[in-house]
């Protein structure tokens, strides 16, 4: 009698309202299913082994779209996220084996690597919310000058990275594979993140810049740290690029910038900023790796996989925006 | 009688099992690609579909599956993981990052695979590179243009991707070659980003800026590019410049008689390591181990050349093809089986 009582009625309204309260449910649904796809054409992508894998492979995305969530929530765009990873990556690389690769001098480096995140994260503020340049081709141009720095600092891919840095990385704890430690970490800060007056107040820049800023909130201000929460998230994507390749490559996040975006969308945020979740983002940057996965085991030939992966993450999207709808109307 | 004729039956049939066991070894090799922006890599991939395919005329099955896409280094490192997964024998790759792999190739080591890279030398322990060596590659060219500017004159050289290690290694082959030429003067060098608009749009600049140079060393598909603004400017007698090794250019090259000559990175590397991967699989040992190069895991392949002298033998090879199919050459089985004991 009391689960009756607490189950919401059935109606369509309250389906509704679950999907505008989660947005990401749609995301949810599309990442399950392709799950027990891929498990279907080769079982052991979904076991323990698997999975481990997946988590290790994607985990840098799932990072860096969540970075990149924090600045469309605002309406902005940040082109320059993979930029960023190549550069925190070939930083901490080469920091960490200039002073040896001992827990302390790992540990700085760290601290190092969320500070160049953050400051290129600053860097992109200004020019786009205090110089007022568009977002995109700031970004984008920034995007240019990272990498440059990146290749100053490590001209040729190739510096190892210590081995006790990615023996941590792709290590247990407790007999539990440590990724699935970071993703739990991650889902905690997430939530965290998420109760701050930070993350409703980038929502609402995005929903209405002009509104926000006649309801006297300091919209630059907002949107500069939207950029410095997303330097940071971007540095942690590094650390996972770095523990997952064991290496430095000062051109390795380059193409991550759009997977990124593409994730973000996948997620069930709007582009346009003022509405979406991280954790819908989480899970877009997962669709994209299952579905990569999957085109493979399916047994797609090799001069068709490209295009079949690009109509799979089109058919997520319209899937998503289909079910989102529905439900909401 | 019936019961005769089954054991007879079964008799064969064993015997069939066993005879099969010991001749027709069954391998599966899976064959990655992380970018394809080139006509280049379709053939490789194609080259080295056809190369497995041609292993059945020795009682051979080697089946190859391929995962060929434009994907990012954590993307060709799930390609590496989906291929463990799969238990494939072997892995052959065509790596996105020198360094990136070490991890996922011992874990693929770990689960008994046979790792080679191709194209692109990797840093990994538990894999071997089995391909050209792209500083010879670099020198092959330098050399031929010191040789035909006779150690005198004024060069340019238009690169790739800077910071690209194949890149990286051939920048260091011209280098090292005009360095021992005192005539030779470097005035200048550009990126062009491997792509063949952009090195036409370099050459323009550098005919702008440096009206009077003798010779350019160019790679891959610029060159057609930087011949392009070499002869809309008519000094197309003037200078000497590397070529490349698409039908294209070659017709180019034989109809208006060019100074060229063109280092050649077969597209056939990947078949020519699949051959060598199958004996390896058979366990088969090596005369000379995999210890060349700057990772200790390298086997060179040779680097053919194509001067004026033999372009018509080159011409010949790629005639009927379309104009993007690239001249190539394969180390056969044969070739590959008198590399082992």
């Amino acid at each position: 009698m009391v689960d009756a009582v607490a189950q919401p009625p059935r109606n369509p309204g309250s389906i509704k309202r679950f999907i505008e309260r989660y947005p990401f449910l749609p995301a949810l649904v599309i990442m399950l299913v392709l799950l027990a796809l891929n498990g279907l054409w080769q079982p052991r992508s979904v076991g323990l082994v698997g999975l481990t894998g997946l988590a290790k492979t994607y985990l840098a995305l799932m990072l860096l779209a969540v970075a990149q969530t924090y600045v469309i929530y605002a309406g902005d765009i940040d082109l320059s996220v993979g930029a960023i990873v190549s550069l925190v990556n070939v930083v901490i690389v080469a920091f960490m084996s200039a002073m040896g690769g001992d827990t302390i001098t790992v540990l700085a480096a760290m601290v190092i690597g969320l500070g160049v995140g953050l400051a290129c994260g600053i860097v992109n503020g200004v020019v786009v919310a205090v110089f007022r340049l568009q977002a995109i081709v700031a970004t984008f141009a920034t995007s240019i000058f990272f990498t440059g720095l990146a290749l100053w600092v490590m001209p040729v891919a190739g510096t190892p990275a210590p081995a006790t840095f990615w023996r941590a990385y792709g290590g247990r704890i407790l007999e539990v594979p440590f990724v699935f430690w970071a993703v739990v970490v991650l889902a905690i800060m997430l939530y965290l993140i998420a109760r701050t007056r930070l993350a409703i107040q980038l929502l609402a820049v995005g929903d209405d810049v002009q509104g926000a800023y006649q309801s006297g909130l300091p919209v630059t201000a907002i949107r500069m740290r939207g950029y410095a929460l997303c330097g940071l998230f971007a540095a942690l994507a590094a650390f996972c690029i770095t523990g997952d390749t064991a290496s430095g490559d000062p051109l390795v996040g380059g193409k991550m910038t759009l997977f990124s975006v593409a994730a973000v969308v996948l997620g069930g945020s709007a582009l346009a900023g003022g509405h979406g979740t991280v954790v819908g983002s989480v899970f877009g940057a997962l669709i994209i790796g299952l579905i990569n996965s999957l085109v493979y085991f399916v047994g797609t030939p090799s001069e068709w996989q490209n295009l079949v992966q690009g109509l799979a993450i089109l058919i997520a999207l319209v899937a998503g925006i289909l079910i989102g709808r529905r439900a909401r109307s | 009688m019936k019961k005769f004729a089954l054991l007879a039956l079964a008799g064969v049939a064993s015997a069939a099992i066993s005879t099969s066991a010991v001749f027709a070894a069954d391998f599966k090799i899976g064959l990655s690609n992380g970018w394809v922006g080139s006509e280049w890599r379709t053939q490789m991939i194609d080259e080295a579909q056809a190369a497995a395919a041609a292993w059945s005329d020795r009682g051979h099955n080697v089946q190859v599956v391929v995962q060929s896409a434009n994907v990012d280094v954590p993307g060709q490192i799930a390609h590496v993981r989906n291929f463990i997964s799969e238990g494939v024998d072997a892995i052959i790759i065509n790596p996105n990052s020198p360094t990136a792999f070490d991890p996922v190739f011992a874990q693929a080591k770990e689960a008994g695979i046979l790792v080679i890279s191709t194209d692109a030398e990797v840093s990994s322990p538990d894999a071997i590179y089995i391909g050209i060596d792209q500083t010879a590659w670099g020198a092959a060219g330098a050399e031929w243009l010191a040789e035909a500017l006779g150690g005198e004159g004024k060069v340019v050289a238009i690169n790739g991707v800077a910071g690209h290690p194949a890149n990286e290694m051939r920048v260091a082959g011209y280098r090292s070659v005009f360095e021992q030429h005192p005539g030779i003067e470097v005035v200048n060098e550009v990126n062009a980003n491997w792509d063949q608009a952009q090195g036409q749009q370099a050459m323009q600049n550098i005919l702008a800026t440096n009206p009077d140079i003798n010779g350019v060393w160019v790679q891959d598909g610029m060159a057609a590019g930087a011949w392009r603004s070499i002869m809309d400017a008519g000094k197309a007698d003037q200078i000497a410049a590397t070529g490349e090794i698409r039908k294209d250019f070659i017709d180019l090259w034989t109809s208006e008689n060019l100074n060229s000559g063109a280092t050649v990175n077969p597209p056939g590397v990947m078949a020519s390591a699949l051959n060598v991967a199958v004996f390896m699989l058979e366990g088969r040992e090596l005369k000379e181990p995999a210890t060349a190069g700057q990772y200790g895991n390298a086997m060179y392949l040779p680097i053919p050349f194509i001067s004026s002298e033999n372009l018509a033998e080159a011409a010949a090879q790629v005639e009927g093809q379309p104009g993007h199919y690239s001249y190539t050459s394969v180390l056969s089985i044969d070739d590959a089986e008198a590399l082992f004991e």
